[in-house]
């Protein structure tokens, strides 16, 4: 009898572990994977990051946008592609239509300013601090399901000195949160790995299959892909080439072993850009890594990542996508960057609790609360007679005084 | 403070991927090498060296407490971890296989039932040729599974042969070939260049040039 009684009782409790759907068996303190809570020190240090990238926005002219934050999921398709939008989480609208939570910010500020801003002046700047949501994370370090993007628009130009002003506002940024020397923007021009892949005639598979090995470096099964395509020096030297990260003498290497013109006239921008890099006094925190061929189909022209010290994966990312407006009617150059707020302030906060940052947190700085653009002027910096450097270098001296400043920029 | 923390696999590729790595002027002493401890530094202090189980080596990798890693191409494949693998090391060589009970035909079933330690590599395998299949997850000792009923064929790594022969197992089919890689954080690889540049350097010439004990000895 008391056999019978302890049998019954077991099946009962194993019925409702195993039934996870049962309201009453699945815990209200459960959080979905992917998501958190943010809350003291870790909050506040959040929201001065994300201040500071702000004003650093508004310092170069940027408008904030605030795009929806359910938006068609075909909007995401035309703006990412279908591998990143798949990562989005989906769901239908009363009328079926499929609706995803946006996966990024992008491509919404790319549709304003194909229709909504399409009668305003060029360059449009927009800027923004939003969170995305993503259902598959990027990898297992990248675990997070929803994360906060803080980044930049540049629309409407496709100058070197554009180019280089977002650039100069992502080197603000990290500078201004303390991450001075602690970190690294490579950069490289998807032109190179284009025009290799059209002068070895490369059908769509081959040329993937190449990306992967230049992605992941592997320098030996490379040489192997390209043995039949071409002589066995010229392969050697090309995966060689494609493991190095370095500064200018990358791009000298890569003029003496890539031979085809597309190629050429890419290495020929990069070079244009790294000039005014030295020239300021930038080189020490940006690399040239022409092994970094993420997002091909996306990017258009110059490409850059984000590194800093003490997160193992990249905490930003940018370039060039001069197609991207073209899928909403109106084609125009474009250049921007984000940054991801979630891995920025993981290091920002692991550094400042090893009090391994010497600089005081942002927003308690002096210089940002001199930064307030009510109270100065903008100074409207012309770009199309001068000298590339020279501009920029104004532009960083007006901004190091805690000035606006707003470059005009030819298209 | 060392300059790189380097993960190694421990088990099969260990004694392989330190003598490599010695010959490669990161040595670690004799003393250290028989102490239990899991985390020790190189002779000359550059390098800090942590001990994980293989399918922890990316792990700690991808998230950058380990700048490399040291680990067969098999455990990489079946993490699907993001790391960059800039060199093939050409130790412990072996191959990731289907094996069946001799005289078995796959053929005939419309369903397979597959005993594998590594699911995502056998789902991936199968799942290409659409062909349905049950994964049967298993932690060690795999080739037990067709003599007992468990599954018609298993998914495993092989270097000579000689467990499958003897457990009456035949190879089908070779999905990869395996061997150590050397494996890189993506955001070390940038801020700290120089020196996993070195790192690759020193290891390049050792690799083809394989030392006393070189060798697959499985």
């Amino acid at each position: 009898m008391t056999q019978r009684v302890r049998r019954r009782v077991f099946s009962l409790e194993f019925m409702s572990l195993g039934d996870t759907n049962m309201d009453q068996t699945d815990p209200l303190s459960r959080i979905p994977t992917g998501m958190r809570y943010h809350f003291g020190q870790e909050a506040r240090l959040r929201r001065s990051v994300e201040e500071t990238g702000m004003n650093i926005f508004d310092g170069w002219s940027y408008e904030e946008i605030t795009t929806p934050t359910v938006d068609y999921y075909s909007l995401f398709e035309h703006g990412m592609g279908q591998a990143e939008a798949h990562r989005a989480f989906r769901f239908t609208d009363t009328d079926g239509r499929l609706l995803a939570l946006r996966p990024d910010v992008t491509s919404a500020a790319a549709r304003a300013a194909a229709t909504l801003f399409a009668e305003r002046d060029r360059p449009l700047r927009l800027c923004y601090a939003a969170p995305v949501f993503r259902q598959q994370p990027q990898s297992h370090a990248e675990w997070r399901r929803e994360s906060t993007q803080i980044g930049c628009e540049l629309i409407g130009a496709n100058t070197r000195v554009a180019d280089l002003e977002v650039l100069a506002i992502a080197s603000e940024f990290l500078l201004r949160v303390g991450l001075e020397g602690n970190y690294a923007i490579t950069l490289n021009d998807v032109g190179i790995f284009n025009g290799v892949a059209e002068s070895l005639k490369l059908d769509p598979t081959s040329r993937e299959e190449m990306r992967q090995l230049i992605d992941v470096r592997n320098a030996a099964d490379l040489e192997r892909f390209l043995k039949p395509h071409t002589s066995t020096e010229e392969a050697q030297a090309f995966a060689q080439l494609m493991q190095l990260s370095g500064k200018r003498e990358s791009l000298d290497l890569a003029r003496r072993v890539i031979s085809n013109e597309q190629s050429h006239a890419a290495i020929d921008r990069l070079e244009s850009l790294w000039n005014v890099i030295d020239s300021l006094g930038l080189k020490d925190c940006f690399e040239i890594d022409l092994g970094d061929v993420a997002r091909l189909d996306y990017y258009t022209g110059l490409t850059f990542k984000i590194y800093v010290n003490g997160a193992g994966y990249r905490v930003g990312s940018g370039g060039r996508y001069d197609g991207l407006t073209g899928s909403f009617g109106k084609a125009e150059p474009a250049v921007g960057f984000v940054v991801d707020l979630d891995a920025l302030a993981d290091v920002l906060r692991v550094r400042r609790a090893s009090g391994s940052s010497m600089r005081t947190p942002p927003g308690e700085s002096p210089e940002l609360t001199a930064n307030d653009p009510a109270k100065k002027p903008t100074g409207s910096l012309r770009d199309s007679s001068r000298d590339p450097s020279e501009l920029l270098s104004e532009a960083l001296e007006r901004r190091a005084k805690g000035e606006r400043v707003s470059l005009e920029l030819t298209r | 403070m060392p300059e790189l923390t380097i993960a190694v696999a421990k088990g099969r590729l260990q004694d392989e991927a330190l003598a490599l790595l010695a010959r490669a002027g990161a040595g670690v002493s004799s003393q250290d090498l028989e102490s239990r401890r899991l985390s020790v530094e190189d002779e000359s202090g550059r390098y800090c060296f942590i001990f994980v189980k293989p399918a922890d080596v990316p792990v700690y990798v991808e998230h950058g407490i380990a700048d490399c890693g040291v680990v067969g191409r098999d455990v990489l494949l079946e993490s699907g971890t993001d790391l960059l693998q800039p060199l093939t090391l050409e130790i412990g060589r072996c191959r990731i296989v289907v094996a069946v009970q001799i005289g078995v035909s796959l053929n005939d079933l419309g369903m397979l039932r597959v005993a594998t330690k590594y699911p995502r590599i056998a789902t991936a395998h199968f799942g290409a040729r659409g062909r349905p299949v049950e994964i049967i997850e298993l932690s060690g000792s795999v080739e037990l599974a067709p003599g007992l009923g468990l599954a018609d064929c298993i998914v495993d790594l092989v270097a000579s042969g000689r467990t499958l022969r003897e457990n009456g197992l035949k190879e089908i089919e070779v999905i990869d070939e395996s061997t150590g890689r050397l494996v890189v954080n993506r955001a070390s690889y940038q801020l700290k260049a120089e020196a996993i540049a070195s790192l690759i350097s020193n290891l390049r010439p050792e690799i083809s040039n394989p030392g006393i004990d070189g060798g697959v000895s499985a």
